[in-house]
């Protein structure tokens, strides 16, 4: 897979409408969450100032939000600003897919195999990896934390489980 | 004042118990340790270990973690002076001239300048909280909820102010947090709300996994980016004990540093991370060679670390006295506090009297254990340096999962840790500050309690606000800040302030 993905980036260099492209962007991320909050809360009652009801203050934040939003936005077109950076894919790709996969099995198989899996999982997130010393360093942080974390803290994480079988 | 001592007693009697003692020794050293290390902060270790301190009785789990925060402070300078990498945020200022003291062949004297101002600034700062700590409760417990509100309110006008970016992102984020702490059940009508049918959100969205997500991880998806800098050549550390030119030269520092960050630290809305900054504008601009600042000047050692160190010892003011926690740190403790029972604010001091004063000792007998942990101790802190960063990521990783499940024992928490660092990056590439956004979600479920209950006293009057004297005062403070931060000519000095 491609190391970076690749956005449009726009140099505010002259022919450009967009002046700031990063603010273009985050004032547009505003609006949408803006929007997404106001069309969950929708039906929520805003009750009366003397009986405050559960709609009133996400509503009235929502709207805020989508207020700067829309200044944001305005602005970007008129004014110079930051440009929106590179993002990269492969550092949150597998970040994410690490903190998955050790939600994922810690329940089901327990920490002696979330350990090294999320170890693992993780190294793919930087170019800079080792495999064998990764290897390595994933199953001593494993067997670490399950002496500390277990047997030291006494914290009730399951160690390793069989189904049917063994629960440790 | 008998009274002062009396209370100080207690509280030493308290902090200086065996397991306490030990206690507030292992969170010096943790904090010490993360302090060291750029890319894990006392957020995410604090985080870590708040599952772990359910075993702990409650002043001794506070002590410890009370510990790593400041712990953190001190190790963060540390590396900061050596090898130019601020462990934490606080230290960045430290950098400038620390630094260049260290290519000097000066590093031991400023590492023992800045340990002697922090400790200095720690030992005022602790006396202030005891002194303050009894009018601010007496303060608080006039407070209705109106009141509450404003002085919120007005907290979260500071943050906005004190945010090194622009104003609206700030603004915008500080509104992002109060939604997101609207997620989850509604606690007067039991009514779900913005939970979008996903059961893991009906409780609510837990702190511990909004700050890890936010903060944690998407510092390390940060630093993963970011090419790995080390500064090879490491200057021999020299004598730690800095002379008495340099002692004239950095007591007046000290002292004014010690002043502005206990000040600082006190207003809720985290100023004591404008603190060092503060500080070293100041000394600059008092100087009589302002040239020498950034070639090395002992000044801008001594003032920011005393600053650094005494914000973060007086932003447990408002914490302690009003239960409003000023930054994602003190939200942690407000965390750790509620796992034990004792609800933060006025009613502490009186109801956990030992508990109260027994925090406050601790933090002086913290600071002295902190003075012989680090100078000693300064190069094996630095070999851990050494690590390197494709290792430590993946440890950061597995112990905040572990950290993360811990606190409810809940796998769906671990997959939204994981969508929020997500969210914290794109936030972070959109050029949006996520500490706003904490300090928002931490005050957004007290302050919509408060306004609710506000109206309901007054029946619906939004008046109320503004007709009673010490809300109105807060208020108007909120807007005058606000209004000033958008005006050019203080724009501009914040400008300054954050570039230098």
């Amino acid at each position: 897979m491609s190391e970076r993905a690749e956005v449009p980036e726009n140099h505010a260099a002259g022919r450009s409408a967009i002046q700031a492209s990063q603010n273009l962007i985050a004032g547009l991320a505003l609006i949408a969450i803006a929007a997404i909050a106001l069309g969950a809360s929708a039906d929520l009652g805003e009750g009366r100032f003397y009986a405050v009801g559960p709609g009133l203050l996400p509503r009235a934040v929502a709207t805020l939000i989508g207020l700067i939003g829309l200044a944001l936005t305005a602005g970007s077109l008129i004014r110079k600003g930051d440009a929106l950076g590179r993002w990269g894919l492969r550092g949150p790709l597998f970040l994410f897919l690490s903190v998955a996969a050790f939600a994922l099995s810690i329940r089901t198989v327990g920490l002696a195999l979330a350990g090294p899996v999320a170890v693992l999982v993780s190294g793919a997130a930087s170019p800079e990896t080792r495999p064998k010393e990764l290897i390595v360093f994933a199953l001593v942080v494993t067997a670490l934390s399950i002496c500390l974390f277990r047997y030291l803290l006494h914290l009730p994480i399951p160690i390793l489980i069989i189904p049917n079988v063994l629960v440790l | 004042m008998h009274d002062l001592l009396a209370n100080l007693a207690l509280g030493f009697s308290t902090a200086l118990t065996l397991p306490n003692l030990g206690l507030a020794f292992i969170g010096c050293l943790v904090g010490t340790l993360i302090g060291v290390l750029p890319g894990i902060g006392p957020i995410a270790t604090i985080t870590m270990l708040l599952p772990i301190t359910f075993n702990f009785d409650p002043v001794g789990a506070l002590i410890m973690l009370a510990g790593i925060y400041y712990g953190a402070q001190y190790g963060g300078s540390t590396t900061a002076i050596l090898v130019n990498i601020p462990g934490e945020v606080t230290a960045i200022v430290t950098t400038l001239d620390g630094h260049q003291m260290a290519r000097q062949g000066r590093a031991g004297v400023a590492l023992g300048i800045a340990a002697i101002g922090s400790f200095f600034a720690g030992c005022v700062s602790t006396l202030v909280i005891a002194a303050l700590a009894r009018p601010l409760v007496k303060l608080a417990q006039l407070f209705g909820p109106a009141e509450y509100f404003a002085l919120m309110v007005m907290g979260l006008a500071f943050a906005v102010v004190l945010a090194s970016g622009s104003v609206p992102k700030a603004l915008a984020m500080i509104l992002f947090g109060l939604l997101l702490s609207a997620v989850g059940t509604d606690l007067e009508t039991g009514v779900e709300r913005l939970t979008f049918g996903i059961p893991a959100l009906t409780s609510g969205i837990d702190f511990a996994v909004l700050a890890m997500g936010v903060i944690g991880f998407s510092e390390v998806l940060k630093n993963l980016e970011a090419p790995e800098q080390r500064s090879a050549a490491k200057q021999p550390i020299g004598r730690l004990l800095p002379g008495r030119e340099d002692l004239e030269r950095s007591a007046g520092p000290i002292l004014r540093g010690t002043l502005l960050g206990t000040v600082l630290g006190i207003l809720p809305g985290n100023g004591a991370v404008l603190a060092p900054y503060a500080s070293y504008t100041l000394e600059k601009k008092l100087a009589k060679d302002p040239r020498r600042f950034g070639k090395g000047a002992i000044e801008g050692v001594a003032g920011p670390e005393s600053a650094n160190n005494a914000g973060a010892q007086s932003s447990f003011i408002p914490l302690l006295t009003l239960g409003i926690p000023p930054n994602a740190v003190m939200a942690l403790m407000v965390g750790a506090m509620t796992i034990h029972g004792i609800v933060p604010g006025p009613l502490v001091m009186t109801k956990n009297a030992n508990l109260f004063w027994g925090m406050i000792a601790s933090m002086w007998i913290g600071n002295l254990m902190l003075l012989v942990i680090n100078l000693p101790l300064v190069g094996m802190w630095v070999k851990l340096l050494d690590v390197p960063y494709r290792l430590m990521y993946p440890a950061i990783l597995v112990f905040s999962c572990i950290g993360i499940y811990s606190v409810n024992n809940s796998p769906s928490d671990v997959v939204l840790t994981g969508v929020f660092a997500l969210i914290g990056y794109a936030l972070l590439k959109l050029g949006f500050e996520t500490a706003p956004l904490l300090l928002g979600f931490v005050l957004g479920r007290l302050m919509e309690e408060n306004l609710r209950r506000a109206l309901l006293i007054s029946r619906g009057r939004l008046a109320t606000f503004v007709e009673r004297p010490v809300s109105a005062g807060l208020l108007v403070v909120a807007l005058i800040v606000l209004v000033a931060a958008v005006l050019p000519a203080v724009r501009r000095g914040r400008a300054e302030v954050f570039t230098e």
